[in-house]
C-alpha cells in the first residue's frame, strides 16, 4: 500500500487511525479513479475515529461526504450519531462498506427520517 | 480486457469465445502427451507435463488480501478459475481498459442498458398516464376508451454496440492513453491461501521485507491479519474461531467439489457459488456461514465477534431469504462446527491439520407457498 500512488495524500490520517487504513485507501481509489469524483479531499472525523472524504460525484455541484468501514464491523446508532457530530452541517453522508474482495457498497445514511424520492 | 473482441459476435460466437478463453478450471495445467508416450500412460507410466504459471502476489494486511500487479498473473488467475478481483472493476480488471474510450467493457455495456431500462420504464409511465387521462375523458363523454399505445421493451431498442473502426474516429479525437494502469487483481485469504496451498501456484511477497513468504509464515499471517492487537508474531499458536480458519474451510471445502467461490456481499450473504463461472451463469446458490462453537466457553472468550454467531431471528433470514429470491438464487445456511480448543493440540493447531478437526452441514432454505406450490 505504501508505494501506490494514492498513499501519500492519505498518509497522515493512516498514521492516525491505522486500524481503518484498509478500507480507507479502497475508498479513496474506488472515488478517485473509478467513480470518477471531483475536489477528493481527506477530513478527520476524530468522533467516528477514522478518515472520511468529502467531494462531488461528477454531475452535480454540491459536495457529498463519504465514511469508510470494514464490512465486519459492527456499527451502532450512537456511531451514526458521532458522526455527525464531527459533521455539524451535514445532513446526510455515503457509508462506505469495504469487503476483502475489493467491493465498495455505499449506503446513504441520513438524519431523521427522510421520505424516499418517487 | 479481451472483452471488446465480443461485442460484434453473434450470441453463439460469444460462447464460444467464452468456453476458448475461460477452458482451463485451474491455473494448473496438464499438456497433453504425444500418442506414442500415451501408450506408456496406459500401463502406469509416463511424462505428461505440469504447467505451472507460478504467479506473485503481494500481501497487504490494511485491506486483508494480497496483490497481483502484473497483468500477466492477473490474466492468469482471472482466465483459470475466476481467481480475485480487480480493486477498480465489478470482476475481471477492466479499468485500464475504460480509461481508453476506444474499448467498450462489461461496465459500461451495464451503465448502457440501466439507461435504456430507466428511459423504457419512464416513457411506460407517461404512456399510462396519458391513457388514463384519455380513459378518463372518454367516460366524461360517454364513449369508449381507445386502446393504450405502449412502447416496446428496451431489448428492442438496444443497439449491439460496435467496435469502432479507423475510419470513425481520427487519431486527433483519441484521448491520450494513461501511460500507468493503476489497477490491481485483489485476491482474498482465503482464494491466495488455496493457491498457495492447495495449488502451488502462487508465491506470496511480505509486504515489509520484500521476500517470499514460506508457508508457515503465510498460515501464521494471514491469521494474524484478525487479530485484535497490532503486529503479533507469525507462528502463533492459532485460536480455532479465527475468522481466517472459518472463511478458508467454507472456501476450500466448496472449491473441492468444484463450484466457483465468490463474495456475496452484494446479495446480503457470505458467498456465492458458480458452477461454472460469473461468465457463464448467474449464481445458484447464496451461502451464510454459521459458525457454531462445540464449546461454549471458548465463545465466551473469544477475542473475534464472528458474525452470524449468535441466535438467528426469523426477520433476518427473511429478508435475507426475500433479496435472493427475487434474484433466484437458493439459500443455503451452512453451519460451521468449530471444535473445543481442549481437543486440539497445539502442534495441529499450527499447520492446516487442524482443519480436518471442523465439521460443516449444510441447510437449504426455500420458502414455501401452500397457494402456489401444489405439485
Amino acid at each position: 500500500m505504501e508505494g501506490h500512488v494514492s498513499y501519500p495524500i492519505l498518509a497522515p490520517v493512516i498514521k492516525k487511525y491505522p486500524a481503518t487504513a484498509g478500507p480507507l485507501f479502497q475508498t479513496y481509489n474506488d472515488l478517485s479513479l473509478a467513480q470518477r469524483w471531483e475536489s477528493l479531499e481527506v477530513i478527520d472525523l476524530s468522533n467516528a475515529l477514522r478518515g472520511g472524504f468529502r467531494g462531488r460525484r461528477p454531475g452535480t455541484t454540491e459536495s457529498s461526504v463519504v465514511v469508510p468501514c470494514f464490512l465486519t464491523e459492527s456499527l451502532s446508532m450512537s456511531w451514526i450519531s458521532s458522526v455527525f457530530q464531527d459533521l455539524p452541517d451535514v445532513k446526510d453522508f455515503y457509508l462506505a462498506i469495504c469487503t476483502e474482495d475489493s467491493s465498495v457498497v455505499y449506503y446513504r445514511m441520513s438524519k431523521g427520517i427522510v421520505k424516499p424520492p418517487m | 480486457m479481451q472483452l471488446n473482441a465480443n461485442q460484434h459476435i453473434k450470441s453463439g460466437g460469444r460462447k464460444q469465445n467464452n468456453n476458448e478463453k475461460y477452458r482451463h478450471a485451474f491455473p494448473l495445467v496438464f499438456t497433453a502427451r504425444p500418442w506414442p508416450s500415451r501408450l506408456i500412460g496406459v500401463v502406469g507410466l509416463g511424462t505428461g507435463s505440469l504447467d505451472n504459471p507460478e504467479c506473485l502476489g503481494i500481501f497487504d494486511p490494511h485491506t486483508k488480501s494480497v496483490w497481483i500487479q502484473t497483468s500477466r498473473d492477473s490474466n492468469i488467475l482471472w482466465t483459470r478459475g475466476f481467481f480475485g478481483k480487480g480493486n477498480l472493476s465489478r470482476s475481471e480488471p477492466s479499468w485500464h481498459d475504460r480509461q481508453k474510450s476506444s474499448v467498450l467493457t462489461s461496465e459500461e455495456i451495464t451503465a448502457q442498458r440501466r439507461e435504456a431500462r430507466k428511459k423504457f420504464k419512464q416513457e411506460r409511465a407517461q404512456a399510462l398516464l396519458e391513457a388514463a387521462a384519455q380513459a378518463e375523458a372518454a367516460f366524461a363523454v360517454g364513449q369508449e376508451a381507445p386502446a393504450p399505445v405502449l412502447p416496446s421493451r428496451p431489448a428492442e431498442h438496444l443497439i449491439i454496440p460496435k467496435r469502432p473502426t479507423k475510419d470513425d474516429v481520427l487519431e486527433e479525437d483519441l484521448p491520450k492513453e494513461p501511460t500507468e494502469d493503476l489497477e490491481h487483481l485483489q485476491l482474498t485469504l482465503p482464494e491466495a491461501f488455496f493457491l498457495v496451498w492447495g495449488l502451488g501456484c502462487l508465491t506470496i511477497v511480505d509486504p515489509n521485507t520484500h521476500m517470499p513468504m514460506s508457508l508457515g509464515a503465510v498460515w501464521g499471517s494471514f491469521q494474524n491479519a484478525y487479530s485484535p492487537s497490532p503486529s503479533p508474531s507469525p507462528g502463533l499458536i492459532s485460536r480455532l474461531d479465527n475468522p481466517f480458519l472459518i472463511n478458508y474451510l467454507v472456501y476450500h471445502h466448496y472449491r473441492s467439489l468444484g463450484w466457483i467461490v465468490k463474495s456475496g456481499t452484494k446479495f446480503c450473504v457470505d458467498i456465492l457459488l458458480y458452477k461454472r463461472g460469473p461468465v457463464f451463469s448467474h449464481a445458484e446458490f447464496a451461502i451464510l456461514v454459521i459458525p457454531v462453537y462445540e464449546n461454549a466457553e471458548d465463545q465466551k472468550s473469544s477475542p473475534f465477534d464472528l458474525p452470524n454467531a449468535g441466535p438467528i431471528s426469523w426477520t433476518w433470514l427473511g429478508t435475507i431469504n426475500r433479496v435472493n429470491s427475487q434474484v433466484q438464487k437458493t439459500v443455503i445456511l451452512t453451519y460451521v462446527v468449530i471444535p473445543s480448543s481442549t481437543s486440539v493440540s497445539s502442534d495441529d493447531r499450527r499447520t492446516p491439520a487442524c482443519l480436518s478437526r471442523f465439521s460443516l452441514r449444510e441447510v437449504p432454505l426455500k420458502r414455501f407457498i401452500p397457494a402456489r406450490m401444489r405439485d
